[in-house]
């Protein structure tokens, strides 16, 4: 038997580590092989345990035996998904170069470096990390960048291809998973980037004639500590075999997990020891970027798609992988064809909602994104279409919400976020985005005052025109996007004090209806604010936990 | 993303460049930024982070721009001019975003752009700044400061009732610093005869002010720094108007004022005094007449017998210093006007001296140090009572209690019915307040309240060419230094309307200005001291003449005193870029009203003194300390809004450069020179 168990930080949080080794044990005298191997997506099932292609779902140490002796799986793989960056995740060893090879990678790359970037083209990849801007371009870009066009005097030709896999958005674990699940297609695709950038021409254009010196760098926050360990022992195997070390190695550059690190010159103000603190563009990374060298920066997923690529030429890239979370049914990572709708997502692939309850909208791009509402679920994935809503592609952090989710609040999260991640250098970010968290927080507190939704229209317009990078610019969206589709919910904050989401603590009045009540004493024992005598609730006293409603058998306890 | 043709023109620009800006056709040399260009031709495009000594670092975003072809707006600092671009530096859009910026700025700018006694005075003296002066030794450069926005400091150092100690932050330690007492110290303590102010050229132009007291001797004082003619009218025989005849002699040494009233001719103004002239002899006759005419009725008490011969006005008594000697005398008000004729009488040598007043002490508008020394000097207080009726040796009085407060805020005096009191008097002064004589200003419209109507930021009045200022208008008689403030701004408006730019810029106290509310616990750590007290000759010895009663503070207690002040205002006003912006673009940032960042004590960096609520981040200082000085002693702390510029580097290497200080747009860091 060919036992696979799912080994992602998902898998491991599960207790599948428990499960690895339990089996190891239990087929050591067998001829059945059990691997590790990285997240296969489907998170909300882990631990789980594949044999001879056939899947049991949330294993438990007690089930191990049931496995071994072969009874019927539990759960029959999904394959509804059209897999190219995630193309090895939870197939593969990825601790085991071999099984990468096996798999087709590291093949040898027979073509010119113009070749290789009319191929990339030719795909259509885009920027996975959340932009969208087309590889190529980048790319070619940087390989016609020499040190003397940029504006450092230099001694040396070197160039630089780094990695951005400094994932911060909450609820994204694209990068994650495929580091843990298939760290060598990540590091094949930025030995074919140095190539394309840094390879010399063999004749034509004297600047690229004699080539440059690429070093290769993967910056990873410091968080991700199981990327970090397969990411080592997937370079150290490279090396061993040839693909890294003589022309082109790659170091790991660990951050401290500030999120603006992932803004590309904020990423090299952090590489070169500086504070983290994004800069103006132009001149932009591939003129002049870490150590005033020619810099190609792409994002894990983008890298992870190159060796498919230039194994399968003519074909289109057209796939995006996204972490599904939030209220959905079937939370996890999926990786979808490009013009599938939302709609197919959350319900096809994501199950739908949690305990039935009706969709509401969908978070696309985390904090840099916007709200797509369930009116709008027939909207296609794809660049064009999701910009039209006002959200975007984003690096792939899908968050469901339902009828329980409030949408003012929803903004007030994700700006808090920003604000606490905002480097702190420009003023329209700094101060203005801290300034649409006050008007939020106020809407949410029931202190909102008439003027204050042109307000956060007027101020986010501004932040947005004055910001000094993406991170700025792209603040405001959720509240943009939120106020575009939910105005309503805004107004009845503002106006009538109330949140139909029943989710603003502080516009909640929790009461009993004596008719329902049986005077069973309970609430008033639980209450850990003391808040309820003589079955009445005091308001004042109340801290809204709604313990008292989840306690009532009678559904006495009522909130408005 | 996509790259629009704008980017790709800006990466492709490595040539020379022709570029318009403004409808201007500009040609100039490739690798230039837009804000460079902009300043070369004279373009003013605001920056606060932006230095050519160091590297663009783009943080304020003030210096917006539009690029035609390009829905974006552009930073000028960072971009670089290409070939053909068209740019508009002024539009609205560029208009909204840079005032956005500073109005984010400012709502976590925390501090006082000026100290509350500046605030507080109605001629905006530099109070703050010549205490400081003072506290520095510098008494020549005090009196040059205060004459800055005030003609006779000499005078109104003496008679001022300081409403900038009312205001001052002082009193939130223990008591307000002796200001009015500082400005007589510095100008006695003088070293020099006061300058003279220096004119401006012109002349050709002819000013015609109708009366020749504070308000009217300062807008000539005024107008003629500016260069043009000017000529004051005054009906009495000598000028100074209400500072010679409505202020005694023990207070105000007719010597002192007449040395400043000198130094205004010596400037070249022509004062033509017992020149009863009306509004139509002027009118037409210069290019701008001020009506500065003063209030010399005195208001009526409405009680029987007023109109008896032995029945005085306050002004009236004060001026004609009637014989009175043995004679017993009451003098009705509470305000300063009373005091002074309750001790001229007694200088006068009368035998009993009552004040009639229908409140008590506490509610008396008159200073507090006038009520003490009239009672040192023997005047008799009859609170709570009011006239009912004079006759020729007594005056019947009702007896009054205080009810509930009034418009004012103070308790309205009710009568108590029945109670009723009669003093033996010979002579009665009712010193109850003082009117404008309408007659010869027909032609200018008036209040309700009998006064000039006048515009109160620019002192227009429905005539064109015609300003009026002082007791005359709007809120009738006021204070000295009140006319003073309002005949500076009127001479702007005038010489403003002459040079035919119509009407001036709004004065600062109607512009924006940051304002911080103060407990006494921000001051709990102040050591305690006390007010200095104004030495000054004993009751017994005044009571007699009519010499200053008032001797001057010393020396040492004047320094000693000076430094007592908090220096509430920020010592960059004048070079703060922040404020100066905040204003070209009217900001309200009230309406950003949020949190306030959190910031946490400095160490201290030599010879500058911090103060980070008022930074803004431009990082001016922590990058020229590392590009430019190459120390690197300040450094950015902490994330987002809490950011803050520390020392964070190694003081040891601090050059003391004071760069830092020089460089900061706002008042975050100044040159501490202590």
């Amino acid at each position: 038997m060919n036992i696979k168990v799912g080994m992602g930080s998902c898998g491991i949080a599960a207790g599948a580590g428990e499960i690895f080794d339990l089996l190891v044990k239990r087929a050591k005298n067998t001829d059945s092989g059990v691997t590790p191997v990285g997240c296969n997506g489907m998170c909300y099932l882990e631990p789980i345990v594949e044999v001879d292609g056939k899947m049991y779902t949330q294993v438990s140490e007690a089930d191990v035996d049931d496995i071994l002796s072969g009874i019927k799986p539990l759960h029959e793989a999904e394959q509804n998904q059209n897999r190219i960056a995630l193309r090895n995740c939870g197939i593969i060893n990825p601790e085991n170069i071999d099984e990468y090879i096996e798999k087709g990678g590291y093949q040898p790359l027979n073509l010119t470096p113009e070749e290789v970037i009319e191929k990339v083209k030719a795909s259509g990849l885009a920027g996975r990390g959340g932009a969208g801007f087309p590889t190529w371009f980048k790319w070619d870009a940087c390989r016609k960048a020499t040190c003397s066009s940029t504006a450092s005097p230099c001694s040396d030709n070197k160039k630089y291809v780094i990695c951005n896999a400094d994932e911060g958005d909450p609820g994204a674990f694209m990068d994650r998973a495929i580091l843990e699940g298939d760290p060598h297609s990540v590091l094949e695709g930025m030995l074919i980037c140095a190539h394309a950038i840094g390879r010399g021409a063999p004749s034509g254009n004297s600047s690229l004639r004699d080539g440059a010196l690429v070093e290769g760098i993967i910056y990873v926050r410091a968080e991700y500590p199981l990327v970090i360990k397969r990411l080592e022992i997937a370079i150290i195997q490279a090396r061993e075999r040839g693909f890294l070390g003589n022309q082109f190695d790659i170091k790991i550059k660990a951050g401290a997990g500030a999120f603006v690190c992932g803004e590309e010159t904020a990423l090299i103000a952090s590489l070169e020891g500086e504070r983290g603190m994004p800069r103006l563009k132009p001149p932009f990374p591939a003129e002049k970027g870490f150590w005033g060298k020619p810099s190609n920066i792409n994002n894990v997923e983008t890298f992870a798609n190159v060796p498919w690529i230039m194994q399968n030429s003519g074909k289109a890239a057209n796939t995006k992988v996204f972490a599904l979370t939030g209220k959905i049914a079937k939370g996890g990572l999926v990786e979808v064809p490009m013009g599938c709708t939302i709609k197919d997502v959350v319900f096809n692939i994501g199950g739908g909602i949690q305990g039935g309850k009706n969709f509401k909208a969908v978070q696309l791009g985390g904090p840099s994104g916007g709200c797509i509402p369930a009116s709008l679920q027939d909207t296609k994935i794809d660049y064009k279409s999701l910009a039209e809503t006002g959200a975007i592609m984003g690096s792939g952090g899908m968050v469901v919400m339902d009828e329980s989710s409030c949408m003012v609040d929803m903004a007030r999260y994700f700006l808090d976020f920003t604000c606490k991640e905002s480097c702190g250098k420009c003023a329209h970010c700094r101060v203005g985005n801290r300034r649409l968290l006050d008007i939020l927080e106020r809407i949410c507190n029931g202190s909102g005052k008439d003027g204050d939704i042109e307000l956060l229209e007027e101020l986010s317009e501004e932040i947005k025109a004055g910001s000094l990078c993406a991170l700025g610019q792209t603040a405001p969206n959720p509240v943009l996007t939120t106020l575009r589709y939910f105005k309503n919910e805004y107004e009845d904050h503002i106006k009538n004090k109330k949140c139909t989401a029943k989710s603003c603590k502080k516009l909640l009045t929790y009461s009993i209806d004596l008719n329902k009540c049986k005077k069973c004493n309970l609430c008033v024992k639980k209450c850990a604010a003391n808040a309820i005598t003589d079955f009445v609730i005091n308001d004042e006293k109340c801290t809204k936990c709604g313990f008292c409603e989840s306690l009532c058998k009678f559904e006495a306890v009522t909130v408005n | 993303m996509t790259i629009d043709n704008v980017q790709l023109t800006i990466m492709k620009a490595r040539k020379q460049v022709k570029i318009n800006i403004n409808n201007q056709e500009i040609l100039t040399e490739q690798g230039k930024t837009i804000l460079q260009i902009a300043q070369e031709a004279g373009i003013e495009i605001p920056t606060l982070c932006h230095d050519e000594r160091v590297e663009i670092f783009g943080s304020c975003g003030i210096c917006t721009v539009e690029i035609a072809g390009s829905p974006r707006l552009f930073r000028a600092c960072s971009t670089f001019a290409a070939d053909g671009m068209v740019i508009n530096t002024d539009s609205e859009r560029v208009h909204r975003n840079r005032k956005s910026v500073l109005e984010l700025l400012l709502s976590d700018h925390t501090g006082d752009c000026k100290a509350p006694c500046v605030l507080a005075c109605p001629a905006e003296t530099d109070c703050q700044g010549y205490v400081k002066l003072i506290a520095d030794g510098d008494f020549d450069g005090a009196r040059e400061l205060i004459m800055q926005t005030n003609p006779f400091p000499a005078s109104i150092g003496r008679v001022c009732p300081h409403p900038c100690e009312e205001a001052c932050r002082r009193e939130l330690v223990e008591e307000s610093i002796a200001i009015a007492s500082l400005k007589y110290f510095a100008v006695e303590n003088s070293t020099t005869p006061p300058p003279m102010a220096a004119l401006l050229q012109g002349g050709e132009l002819r000013v015609g002010i109708i009366g020749g007291g504070p308000g009217g001797l300062t807008a000539a004082y005024f107008l003629r720094r500016k260069g043009h003619d000017v000529t004051v009218y005054d009906a009495m025989p000598e000028p100074g108007g209400m500072l010679r005849y409505g202020i005694p002699e023990y207070r105000l040494p007719k010597a002192v004022l007449q040395k400043e009233i000198d130094m205004i001719k010596n400037m070249g103004v022509e004062i033509k005094s017992n020149a009863n002239v009306i509004l139509s002899d002027v009118h037409g006759k210069y290019d701008a007449v001020i009506i500065a005419v003063g209030a010399w009725v005195s208001a009526s008490m409405r009680c029987k017998g007023e109109e008896l011969p032995h029945v005085f006005g306050g002004i009236d008594f004060l001026r004609e210093q009637p014989e009175i000697r043995g004679k017993t005398v009451a003098v009705v008000g509470g305000g300063n006007t009373a005091m002074d004729a309750c001790r001229t009488a007694v200088r006068l040598g009368a035998e009993r001296v009552y004040n009639i007043y229908r409140r008590t002490r506490a509610e008396m508008p008159a200073e507090k140090q006038e009520i003490a020394e009239a009672e040192e000097e023997g005047v008799i207080f009859k609170f709570l009572t009011n006239p009912l009726e004079i006759s020729e040796k007594s005056i019947k009085l009702q007896i009054m209690q205080l009810g509930e407060p009034d418009a004012s805020g103070r308790r309205a005096p009710v009568a108590v019915g029945g109670a009723e009191e009669i003093l033996d008097v010979d002579i009665v002064i009712s010193a109850i307040g003082q009117k404008l004589n309408p007659s010869g200003l027909e032609a200018l419209e008036l209040t309700k309240w009998g006064t000039i109507k006048a515009d109160p930021d620019t002192f227009c009045t429905n005539l064109q060419g015609v300003y009026a200022i002082g007791d005359a208008v709007n809120d009738g008689a006021g204070i000295a230094i009140t006319a003073i403030g309002q005949a500076r701004k009127a001479a702007e408006t005038v010489h403003a309307f002459l040079a035919g730019r119509g009407v001036p810029d709004a004065p600062f106290n109607s512009r924006y200005l940051a304002k911080t509310e103060k407990t006494s616990e921000d001051f709990a750590d102040r050591e305690k001291q006390l007010r200095a007290k104004m030495p000054h000759r004993c009751a017994n010895e005044r009571r007699g003449d009519f010499k200053e009663v008032n001797l001057g503070l010393t020396r040492e207690q004047a320094q000693k005193e000076a430094a007592r002040c908090l220096d509430c205002g920020c010592a960059d006003f004048h070079e703060c870029k922040l404020i100066r912006y905040a204003n070209q673009y009217d900001v309200r940032p009230e309406k950003y009203e949020g949190l306030i960042s959190k910031k946490t004590k400095n160490s201290p960096i030599p010879n500058v003194a911090q103060s980070p609520d008022k930074c803004i981040l431009c990082g001016l200082c922590v990058r020229l300390c590392e590009e430019e000085i190459k120390a690197g002693v300040l450094g950015f702390v902490g994330r987002g809004f809490d950011t803050q510029v520390k020392p964070a580097g190694d003081l040891n290497v601090c050059e003391n450069c004071g760069k830092c200080a020089e460089v900061c747009p706002t008042g975050a860091l100044i040159i501490n020179n202590e």
